[in-house]
């Protein structure tokens, strides 16, 4: 559509790079990549409005989450109300399973914009609620999650199928993602149906001279020194990953892991790129390896937490993680965490507790203090070093203000502090009410600090360590009454590996040592050799609260101010002036712009480093002339932080560079246009090489036909029977998950749902009513494509080759007993989602077809209405998690009660009216039952 | 009169001609013997007999299995085709034993390796008089653990979490009660989690319409 046609349309795109993305997808179909923290959503928004203002239309828009509907929904309506435009209908949300079918068609009827998740559209698609040679366009965001056999894929083929003319435009901001594989853009284009790439990177001309003119951003960067105690548990933390590593190479040989190493260890996220690395053998590993896996992002998560959390805090999150390693009940092998038997855990255990408190102890008096309670335990307090610079910083800006009065412009005298999560912003604002608060003058002197209005975290910290103290009084109480079965099954074993452990006792037994507690404070060993902290004396504790007291100067605090009850609002409301505002907010993602441009800040700080917001930050600097802004950027000097941030910087530009050099040797698809490639055989061609000729069923006869459940879509086998020229239906199913003929019906297992059925009881349940309504029932055993074609476990080296088949042997014995069971069921075994295709065409072939109306109503009750039978997955497999509940009885309860929180409040009585008396009261035991009295 | 006594043996019988089969070494927990069987390779039971396939075999001699089929008769309500995968390019076959398995009513059970097709006999014969009890419902463990597995429904809530909640809370139900704001004072547990756990509790379990 030419320019001039349209009517009036106003946008906010003032830079000159966002124009020129705009035009270039005004003019023609592309998939746009660009640069994290350069604004999509926006260049997105503003095109959904030029073809909002123009009117009379559809446009499905598919991928967006919650946040970004609400951000979009938002700048529709605001846009609309800007140009005045009266054709504009803003956007309409479909994305639950509780509209219902009447309700989905008024609003495709009705059109304008409409975001539609996957699977629901993929379903009106397929049925015909929506016709796809109705819509007007598709705007697909996140376009590096769709995979060639990604509900999303599935969608647009369908789209493009029968819709020729309709626009069709991709977005992305992850570049990250299109690296991996063999040409992944060439790829991901053919999967997008897609011919033009757009790239626009940081480094892109047009961007760097919009972003770098003469009205760039002040930008301040500032290295803070961690300190020795983070530095140790730093070193430590990083050891006892490379020891995991290591164990994984053992245990795992034949595996690709090159690239396991340290350096990717300091990388985001480890341990996913780990696990995916193992994920084809997943169902194969053993419990070691999985464990260790497990351990990788727990380790990873301390690293975060070194660095985020006050040193009480942290010390209280390692408590826990030490009380959950203990050993399950029932294990015969020694399977606690490799990484807890290291010198380095006991650095970390150590130094993280000496960081809040230690022992007063010396040498000489440990002789003299045998008769005597020594006053042994002593407030250390550590401070993060970010809080003394943050204080800094702000003096330094209040002397700014004071002696360069403020410049007329737009932006308000505003502080912002951005940090990255809601727990950083809470710490963050408690430091700032309480820096200036010095908890006992007489204190001050003892310890030299100048008393005269330097920020100190003091306060803070000693309220912290109170919290601490009382909590860890509780827990120490519930882990044990928690564990004790677990200890108690350890001891009362007679295998002499075990006996081992018997000397250790529980922790709320105090251990005594004699000649004094410097050793009872520090962790110490079991007879295992894993690292133990041994509770310290209730009287070292109670001296120590006592320290803690809170002074008068502390008692005018406010509490806890996270939890900050909004009851009492109206008496102290009052809208305060926006230059004497501080504001702490959390980094998220595209909606820091909305921050920025509702703040107008003069002053940022950035309390952990973030690439994207730093481009957000020009980005805003930019698009305002009149604007000052000075960023203050800080990051601990040489942390895991500082490594992460640079690494992410790095991996973009590596991202585009590869994909622009792909770009310059894409070959280029002449044909797409011309009728003659159907894009149903181009589909064809890339997924499966193997059906030579295209694999074209004649057709005579009737179109073959499968009914799927609803719920199937979210796994590509629908797509894949699509694509294998079958007719898929999407109904609601009771019982199967594919019906192929009158008799055939189908339940699909991947691996991971094999073994979890089996544990929950559920697969047992369904194969039985599949027999009892269907004359050919089937149990599809499918694995990934990319995963191996096995259920052997691997043979575990470092281990004994029985404890290493344990697991496996386990699911198949399980196997075994349902065979036995149900002589009746099929099992067919699939190597992959497209074998699987395959497989149902040649199951299908000279069969009659299903009729989707019986499928539906089989396994109903008579007069039950399908729709009214749909529930949500996660509270259900929750309950089942819940002793008491059976495959019988959950029935019932979902039926009956509302919700989890409904039944975790229910008194037992009213449980066992519905199920019975024992097993009412084993559910109410089972959330009733306090972990603080043994 | 033969069969009354098959029932009651605890051996596994082997028909002579799968002599030299090492699956043989690996049947390591239940005894076996050669017998004189009719139709099958192996009798597992009363009413469960099994034939052995190697695919290798049987892309070579693709009709050899029908015809081993057709001769195992009605006898036998569960009848297994134990495959071993040997070859690399096993899909061809593997659908068309599917289809197969449909039609002559044979269950497909498939070993990748010769210890792996050992144990299934085995479990097929120590397992035959067990109720089903192991596969049908939850088995009892302790309230730890349960409470792990509860808690840990959610994505990305582990093990950590879950004790950190409920030693913060008291109880589950003080845990299930919990305000989000709550939750979030608890060391480890970030926005996501708050969110997902919050949400799960709450969220009706059906879809309201």
């Amino acid at each position: 559509m030419p320019e001039n046609d349209e009517p009036p349309v106003k946008l906010s795109l003032p830079l000159e790079f966002q124009q020129d993305v705009f035009r270039e997808l005004r003019e023609e179909d592309e998939l746009l990549v660009l640069a994290r923290g350069l604004g999509l959503l926006r260049i997105v928004t503003n095109l959904l409005h030029s073809y909002d203002a123009a009117g009379n239309n559809l446009i499905v828009l598919v991928g967006a989450d919650d946040r970004e509907n609400g951000w979009i929904g938002e700048a529709l309506a605001e846009h609309a109300a800007i140009s005045g435009s009266p054709k504009c209908r803003g956007l309409s949300l479909v994305n639950t399973d509780s509209m219902s079918v009447t309700t989905r068609e008024k609003i495709y009827a009705r059109g304008g914009i409409l975001s539609i998740t996957s699977r629901i559209l993929i379903v009106d698609y397929l049925s015909g609620l929506l016709d796809p040679a109705t819509v007007t366009g598709m705007v697909v965001l996140h376009a590096d999650r769709v995979a060639a056999t990604s509900t999303e894929a599935f969608i647009v083929r369908i789209f493009r199928q029968k819709n020729k003319t309709g626009f069709l435009k991709a977005f992305s901001d992850s570049p990250e993602s299109f690296v991996t594989g063999f040409s992944p853009l060439a790829t991901m284009m053919r999967n997008l149906f897609l011919r033009k790439p757009s790239l626009y990177p940081r480094f892109h001309v047009t961007v760097a001279k919009s972003l770098e003119g003469r009205r760039k951003a002040e930008v301040i960067e500032l290295e803070v020194p961690m300190t020795d105690g983070m530095r140790e548990i730093q070193n430590a933390v990083l050891e006892c990953v490379e020891v995991s590593i290591g164990e994984l190479k053992k245990a795992n040989t034949g595996l690709e892991m090159e690239d396991w190493n340290l350096d990717s260890a300091l990388h985001k996220n480890f341990d996913t790129i780990v696990r995916r690395q193992l994920d084809p053998v997943w169902h194969r590993t053993s419990f070691r390896t999985r464990q260790i896996v497990r351990d990788l992002t727990l380790l990873r998560g301390i690293l975060h937490y070194l660095l985020t959390y006050d040193p009480a805090n942290f010390l209280k999150y390692l408590d826990t993680v030490l009380a959950a390693s203990r050993p399950p009940p029932g294990s015969t092998r020694q399977n606690q965490s490799p990484w807890l038997f290291l010198d380095a855990a006991h650095t970390i255990f150590d130094t993280a507790k000496r960081r809040v408190y230690t022992g007063k102890l010396n040498d000489a008096n440990v002789g003299k203090s045998t008769n005597g309670v020594p006053d042994s335990l002593h407030p250390v307090l550590e401070e993060l070093p970010k809080w003394a610079l943050l204080g800094e910083i702000l003096e330094e800006i209040e002397r700014d203000v004071y002696f360069n009065p403020q410049p007329q412009d737009e932006s308000n005298g505003t502080i912002l502090i951005m940090c990255g999560d809601r727990g950083t912003c809470a710490q963050i604002r408690e430091y700032l009410q309480s820096m200036h608060v010095m908890p006992d003058e007489a204190e001050e002197d003892e310890y030299g600090v100048p008393g005269n209005g330097k920020p100190s975290g003091k306060a803070m910290m000693r309220r912290r360590l109170r919290n601490y103290l009382l909590w860890r009084k509780d827990f120490v109480r519930a882990s044990s009454s928690l564990f004790q079965e677990n200890e108690k099954y350890i001891n009362g074993t007679v295998d002499p590996r075990q006996q081992a452990n018997r000397g250790r006792a529980p922790p709320n037994k105090r251990r005594r040592i004699r000649g004094g507690s410097a050793a009872a404070s520090a962790p110490t060993r079991t007879a295992s050799g894993a690292v133990y902290i041994a509770g310290d004396k209730d009287s070292h504790v109670q001296s120590l609260l006592a320290d803690l007291a809170p002074t008068e100067a502390e008692a005018q605090q406010k509490g806890e101010i996270a939890a900050d009850p909004l009851e009492d609002m109206d008496d102290y409301y009052e809208l305060y002036e926006m230059k004497d505002l501080i504001v702490v907010h959390p980094y998220d993602g595209d909606m820091d712009e909305h921050v920025l441009e509702e703040v107008k800040p003069r002053y940022v700080i950035m309390y952990e480093p973030d690439a994207a917001f730093i481009r957000r930050v020009e980005v805003y600097r930019s698009s305002h002339g009149n604007r000052q802004v000075r960023v203050y950027f800080m990051y601990y000097g040489g942390s895991v932080e500082e490594q992460r941030y640079l690494s992410a910087v790095r991996r973009e530009k590596d991202a585009f560079t590869k994909l622009i050099r792909e770009r310059g040797n894409m070959a280029l698809t002449f044909t797409h246009d011309t009728a003659g490639l159907d894009p149903q055989e181009s589909f064809l061609r890339t997924v499966n090489t193997r059906i030579a000729g295209g694999g074209r069923l004649a057709a005579t006869a009737e179109p073959p036909r499968v009914v799927v459940d609803v719920r199937e879509f979210r796994s590509s086998l629908p797509s894949l029977c699509h694509g294998r020229n079958m007719i898929v239906i999407p109904c609601m199913l009771t019982v199967g998950d594919y019906v192929l003929t009158p008799n055939i019906c189908i339940e699909r297992k991947s691996v991971k749902d094999l073994i979890q059925s089996f544990q929950s009881g559920r697969l047992y349940h369904q194969a039985e009513s599949m027999l009892q309504h269907y004359k050919n029932p089937m149990l599809l055993i499918e694995f990934d494509a990319q995963k191996s074609f096995t259920l052997e476990p691997f043979t575990d080296l470092s281990n004994s080759a029985a404890a290493a088949s344990m697991q496996g042997s386990d699911l198949q014995s399980k196997l075994v007993l349902l065979c036995l069971a149900f002589p009746r069921l099929r099992i067919i075994w699939s190597s992959s989602p497209y074998q699987t295709a395959e497989i149902f065409e040649e199951l299908k072939k000279q069969q009659e077809e299903p009729d989707p109306i019986k499928a539906v109503s089989i396994g109903l009750e008579t007069g039950e209405d399908p729709e009214q039978r749909t529930f949500n997955q996660l509270p259900q497999d929750m309950l089942r998690a819940v002793p008491g509940v059976t495959s019988k009885n959950i029935t019932r309860l979902i039926l009956e009660m509302g919700s989890i929180q409904e039944i975790a409040n229910a008194e037992e009585e009213e449980l066992s009216r519905f199920i019975g008396a024992e097993a009412g009261r084993q559910i109410y035991r089972f959330f009733n039952r306090s972990v603080f009295d043994d | 009169q033969v069969l009354a006594n098959r029932a009651t043996i605890s051996s596994i019988l082997v028909s002579p001609r799968q002599k030299g089969n090492p699956i043989l070494n690996n049947i390591k927990d239940v005894p076996w013997e050669y017998s004189d069987i009719e139709g099958a390779d192996y009798v597992l039971g009363a009413t469960t007999c099994a034939l052995f396939l190697s695919l290798k075999y049987h892309r070579l001699h693709p009709e050899y299995i029908y015809s081993r089929i057709r001769q195992l008769g009605q006898k036998y309500s569960l009848r297994i085709v134990l495959v071993m995968v040997d070859i690399v390019n096993h899909e061809e076959s593997l659908k068309e034993l599917s289809k197969t398995s449909l039609i002559n009513n044979v269950t497909l059970i498939l070993a990748w390796s010769a210890q792996e097709a050992g144990r299934y006999l085995d479990k097929f014969k120590s397992l035959e008089k067990a109720a089903p009890t192991a596969i049908k419902a939850q088995q009892a463990t302790s309230y730890s653990d349960k409470l792990v597995e509860f808690v840990t429904v959610p994505r990305s809530i582990n093990k950590t979490d879950a004790v950190g909640l409920v030693s913060n809370f008291g109880s589950i139900r003080t845990a299930v009660n919990a305000r989000p704001e709550e939750i979030a004072l608890v060391a480890g547990w970030g926005e996501k989690k708050v969110i997902r756990w919050c949400q799960t509790v709450r969220e009706p379990f059906r879809i309201q319409r």
